[in-house]
């Protein structure tokens, strides 16, 4: 039952990706397909109005072992190592402080803008 | 007609290539090795109560890395054996839209303010960067990698890939990214007074993405539910808007 459930929720994924890919193939789109299959499915979740079960189940899986799934990805960068060292003392600094002070400007500027909203 | 053939043939003979790479002695090997190493990175990382450090990202990496220096494996072939773990960040995305629905009613009540916090942070983020990147003169290739550091990697990969960036680097900007931000919050916030669980949360998870998201769930819960608002709002935005302006 459990098991049924999960797998038909995660037929549901796969299929919203494969149906965004290929609607992207055919419009020649320069979006993501993984995305157009996102706005697919967030967009049939707010039109059915009910708890996703199913999709819930299948897509729990993916969602809390996301991080394996990067693996292939990163050990790639060993194709690009050269350029990396090349650029390693502008890349660090782009990663590192600049995410800090993004990171901080939004938090202030958020803080400020819902203080506005709803004043406590 | 003939274009939808076309496309069907391209998603289905992508789809035979990777199971026949995995359909291998090797592609089963390593794919052995892999899900075993992020066995017990996963034993790690909740041991450590979830230090962004020891995420087990970058402990399956370094160890899968280590066996392929031993076995004298190029990462051209592992990323071939290991096809199927990248085809899966497709169906991956999608899921995300789970998230964004549960915490549909949050973005609804909070309106207008969430919604600009996060275009700020999705903005400032990448164009600080793209502009530290800029000023060292790294080549095209590298600067427009840049611009998709703070979204969700799966939507990174994809988008660097359709602005001329290279998805592999994509992946590890992002998540360097987002050990960086988990580190360094905590601090940040008390150093700029920022208290409200809400901004701390938004700005995590739109700067951030996943990484900063599971900060934002140590944090609190509604620091948690806002991340996770912050990064789906933010990767959709991010995702539509640079590839129809670059």
């Amino acid at each position: 039952m459990h098991v049924t459930s999960t797998l038909t929720g995660w037929l549901i994924i796969v299929g919203c990706y494969l149906v965004g890919e290929f609607l992207v193939l055919v419009t020649d789109l320069p979006l993501p397909g993984a995305l157009i299959g996102l706005l697919l499915l967030l967009g049939g979740l707010l039109l059915r109005q009910r708890p996703p079960e199913m999709v819930g189940r299948g897509a729990q899986p993916l969602l809390s072992h996301m991080s394996v799934l990067f693996v292939p990805a990163v050990i790639g960068v060993g194709l690009f190592w050269a350029e990396v060292r090349e650029n390693a003392l502008g890349i660090a600094l782009a990663l590192v402080a600049t995410t800090i002070v993004a990171l901080g400007a939004t938090a202030w500027f958020a803080q400020r803008l819902i203080k506005a909203k709803r004043p406590d | 007609m003939l274009r939808a053939q076309l496309a069907v043939n391209q998603i289905t003979s992508r789809f035979a290539e990777v199971v026949s790479s995995t359909v291998t002695l090797n592609g089963m090997v390593w794919l052995a090795i892999t899900l075993a190493f992020y066995g017990v990175a996963i034993k790690i990382f909740r041991a450590s109560k979830g230090h962004p450090l020891v995420h087990p990202l970058s402990i399956t990496t370094i160890a899968v890395a280590a066996v392929m220096w031993l076995c004298n494996v190029s990462a051209a072939g592992y990323r071939e054996y290991a096809s199927l773990l990248h085809w899966l960040l497709g169906p991956a995305t999608v899921a995300l839209a789970v998230p964004m629905y549960n915490q549909w009613q949050n973005i609804r009540q909070l309106g207008a303010p969430l919604i600009i916090s996060v275009m700020v942070g999705g903005a400032l983020a990448p164009l600080l960067a793209w502009a530290v990147i800029y000023l060292t003169n790294a080549p095209m290739a590298i600067q427009m990698t840049m611009l998709v550091k703070s979204i969700t990697s799966p939507l990174a990969m994809e988008t660097g890939a359709a602005i001329g960036g290279i998805p592999a680097l994509a992946a590890v900007f992002v998540i360097l990214t987002g050990i960086v931000g988990a580190l360094a919050a905590p601090l940040t916030y008390r150093l700029l007074n920022v208290t409200m669980p809400d901004a701390q949360g938004v700005a995590l998870g739109a700067v951030c993405h996943a990484v900063g998201t599971s900060k934002a769930l140590q944090m609190g819960e509604v620091q948690g539910a806002l991340a996770t608002v912050g990064l789906g709002l933010n990767g959709i935005l991010t995702a539509v808007v640079l590839p129809v302006i670059l």
